[in-house]
């Protein structure tokens, strides 16, 4: 039989086989993670405890945003990280999705508050406008520019892969 | 406990199989070590099978002390989702790919006589094969791993997508084809080994590669179909990643069948047969790692783990070099010295495994070309259906018409090639009017939807002609050839009318009114809170009125599982023979009004009706009691 045919017979599968070596070994995208920057949407919305009005001028320098509400299981599993968050002096800010009041401030009371700030978005329409598809799911915003978006649980290990590199790069927090 | 005897008798099986594999490869086979291999064969499996299940068992009996079971079964399941939990993620489910794999080479084992020459290697390998996937799962992915000491009371429930009797029955279906084709594959690496072209391997295997294409077909269905009606996907092919990995096997097995039968015949395409078998359960594997390595993201994927990756990916490896360095050194087994006739029977299916593998060589392009583009560009494309069809369609609608003119062709004779022989003239007449009033009738045109209509029924009246006069005149039919490529014919059509006349929309509909769509007059009655067992759920009532005046109920559903939080959408489908209406609904607006989606799809049972008619096939063949 011809070497030649030989030869490509075992060396197709062979470079396939080499290509998914490399592709799975390569460093892959977070899945959940986005790194698109815009603008936070202009707002008008209440506080969720005082009731007075929040405007997205009050949201300045860089902190983290949090999407959660008191129905959402996965925001349970979440909070003591977001607590920890708080404790280490980084701005957590969080906007409870359609929520009612009542239930939200009883859901704080039971498990603590990490926020500094709560709006109260019980329509959804800021967190459509951020592009939000359910909760929970956490922005880093710097002087009004969303820098990067996770949807899911937040925890040390997502932290570190997901927003530590561009706080790292910005400079953010110090 | 009882999870550790389950998993003690795992790893004594794993010894047992590599015992067997050991024997058979070295050893020279003579009757004592043949039944000696054949018994040890056997014993492992029942250990392995007493492993899977005495795991089965604990899943009835809701042992959450088992990491696993805890983590996807939920002692309010039925009994029936308590056992489908166990495929229902990664470990278990190779638990259940591996039992499969034994239980096909336990009843090769049972049903070859110790005589056969090829039985030794072909158990040997096998075992082999069993192995390597055996310490995978027992170093990877182990599905025995408790917590303790403190259980926990209740399990986190089985994803509620997978709460649905035929998710329980397609993975099951899909795999006993996928590791069906250990069997072909074994024998044919047998056949080589042991070095003698007199030796028919292609005979012993042509029953049990069917079985496992039936396997196949049916469980790629059954998950079209469950996609359409569960996932609201609202259609029946996606060209989605997963779907892809489980086409190209069923592409080859479908080629290396055709192959097959030539090389039983006459000897001939032998080196195609061997490629193919190589290749069918190379793809099935590849298939596996594709979905369990996390190198792609898909509704199938399991948890993403590299680790899992490059040891099914090493295995892949080996499997494929072993065996391709074995036919490469012993090409000359392989060859025919006389040339295979122009336009016999032989020629077109060897034409046939052409068009086959440049579609196999086309999915593999649209699989991996994005992670390669990925991989150097840092950006994410996607290829899908535009790609898939433009490649497809123009070579299926090739295909078919050679296929025409393939049923006139003989065994080793020439074809006189004649136009105007009254069946083939019959059937071109009549599906160029059939076609015609197609062509009519639509507003849309579309030259290669008419195209892949006419070649469809081209196929159809042939084989209905044949049929005919198989019954009147006594002339020799292949049941199981007619069947299947009638099944064809039949999807072809139904695919091509489907796509030409199916259409949807989104409608904004508010309570108590009325909303048109093309000749369906929507009314929105109702909307409930209703609490199911162990979710909440948004009922809505859509009285549906057509052109003829018959109106019928539709309740459409968006349900919230209380375990995980899961939001799913329960479609809501008015089935009749040519068509389905199907709703499904989204969220509420401000307004108050409703986002509904509704979607008209014609002939789409008819495409999985022709799905079932091929497997259905498969079934007469391996019924029939012809030999080969």
């Amino acid at each position: 039989m011809k070497i030649l045919l030989k030869l490509l017979i075992i060396s197709l599968p062979i470079s396939f086989l080499f290509m998914f070596f490399v592709l799975l070994n390569e460093d892959k995208q977070i899945p959940g993670a986005d790194y698109r920057e815009f603008d936070l949407p202009i707002f008008n919305l209440e506080d969720l405890d005082s009731k007075r009005v929040i405007k997205n001028t009050d949201i300045k320098g860089a902190s983290i945003i949090n999407i959660w509400a008191s129905w959402c299981i996965t925001c349970q599993i979440e909070h003591p990280y977001l607590m920890s968050l708080n404790k280490r002096g980084i701005p957590v800010i969080g906007i409870n999705y359609k929520d009612e009041r009542d239930d939200a401030i009883n859901w704080l009371s039971k498990f603590g508050n990490p926020y500094q700030l709560i709006i109260h978005d019980n329509k959804g329409s800021l967190a459509l406008d951020m592009g939000v598809t359910g909760a929970p799911e956490t922005f880093l915003v710097n002087n009004g520019k969303i820098v990067a978006h996770y949807q899911g649980e937040i925890n040390a290990s997502i932290w570190n892969k997901v927003f530590a590199p561009i706080i790292e790069e910005q400079g953010l927090f110090k | 406990m009882i999870v550790e005897i389950s998993h003690f008798l795992a790893i004594i099986s794993t010894a047992l199989f590599f015992l067997a594999g050991l024997f058979a490869l070295t050893i020279k086979n003579t009757f004592y070590t043949t039944n000696l291999i054949s018994k040890t064969f056997s014993h492992a499996f029942l250990f392995f099978s007493a492993s899977f299940f005495i795991y089965i068992y604990l899943a009835i009996t809701d042992d959450f002390s088992v990491q696993y079971i805890a983590n996807h079964s939920n002692s309010a399941l039925p009994i029936f989702y308590k056992i489908s939990s166990i495929w229902s993620a990664h470990e278990g489910s190779m638990f259940l790919w591996i039992f499969f794999l034994a239980l096909w080479g336990f009843i090769f084992n049972i049903f070859i006589k110790n005589t056969e020459i090829l039985k030794p290697k072909t158990i040997g390998i096998i075992s082999l094969v069993i192995v390597g996937f055996l310490l995978f799962l027992l170093i990877t992915s182990n599905p025995f791993v408790t917590i303790l000491p403190i259980a926990p009371v209740n399990g986190a429930d089985i994803n509620p997508v997978l709460q649905d009797p035929a998710l329980a029955i397609h993975p099951p279906t899909l795999y006993l084809g996928y590791v069906g084709f250990v069997i072909p594959f074994a024998c044919s690496m047998a056949f080589l080994i042991n070095n003698d072209a007199s030796v028919k391997w292609e005979s012993l295997v042509r029953k049990w590669s069917v079985m496992a294409w039936i396997f196949l077909t049916i469980g790629i269905t059954l998950g079209s179909w469950w996609a359409y009606y569960e996932l609201g996907w609202g259609g029946y092919w996606f060209w989605d990643p997963v779907e892809n990995v489980a086409l190209m096997p069923w592409l080859a097995a479908t080629a290396f069948l055709h192959s097959l039968s030539v090389s039983i015949k006459s000897s001939h395409l032998r080196t195609w047969t061997i490629l193919l078998s190589i290749s069918v359960f190379s793809l099935s594997l590849f298939g596996a790692f594709i979905v369990r390595s996390g190198i792609i993201d898909s509704v199938h994927s399991f948890a993403n783990d590299p680790q899992r990756g490059l040891y099914l990916l090493a295995f892949i490896s080996a499997i494929i070099l072993i065996s391709l360095s074995l036919f490469i050194s012993r090409f000359s087994l392989t060859r025919n010295h006389r040339s295979i006739k122009t336009l016999s029977k032989e020629s077109f299916i060897s034409i046939n495994n052409i068009f086959f593998v440049t579609l196999i060589f086309s999915i593999m392009l649209g699989v991996t070309y994005p992670l390669i583009y990925e991989y150097f560009y840092d950006q994410k494309i996607s290829v899908g259906a535009p790609f898939y069809n433009a490649i497809f369609i123009p070579i299926v609608i090739l295909a078919s018409i050679f296929l025409f003119f393939s049923i006139e062709s003989k065994w080793s004779r020439s074809l006189d090639l004649k136009i105007f022989i009254n069946p083939i003239f019959i059937s071109l007449f009549l599906s160029f009017v059939a076609t015609l009033i197609v062509f009519i009738n639509l507003e849309k045109i579309n030259i290669f939807v008419l195209l892949s209509i006419f070649t469809g029924l081209l196929i159809i009246f042939r084989y209905l002609i044949e049929i005919w006069s198989s019954f009147v005149y006594k002339k020799y039919l292949n049941p199981f050839s007619a069947i299947a490529h009638f099944a064809l014919g039949l999807l072809l059509v139904s695919i091509s009318l489907n796509s030409l006349l199916s259409s949807e929309r989104a409608l904004n509909i508010k309570i108590n009114e009325y909303e048109e769509y093309k000749d369906l007059n929507i009314y929105f009655r109702d909307l409930n809170l209703v609490k199911g067992p162990n979710y909440d759920s948004v009922k809505a009532n859509f009285v549906v009125e057509d052109q003829n005046g018959k109106s019928f109920n539709l309740y459409p559903e968006k349900r919230r599982y209380s375990r995980r939080g899961q939001i799913t959408t329960e479609t809501a489908i008015y089935i009749t023979p040519f068509r389905d209406i199907y709703l499904t609904i989204g969220d509420q607006l401000e307004d108050g009004s409703w986002i509904v989606n509704i979607q008209i799809n014609f002939l789409i049972r008819w495409i999985w009706f022709s799905a079932f008619l091929m497997a259905f096939a498969g079934v007469v063949l391996i019924s029939s009691k012809r030999k080969v």
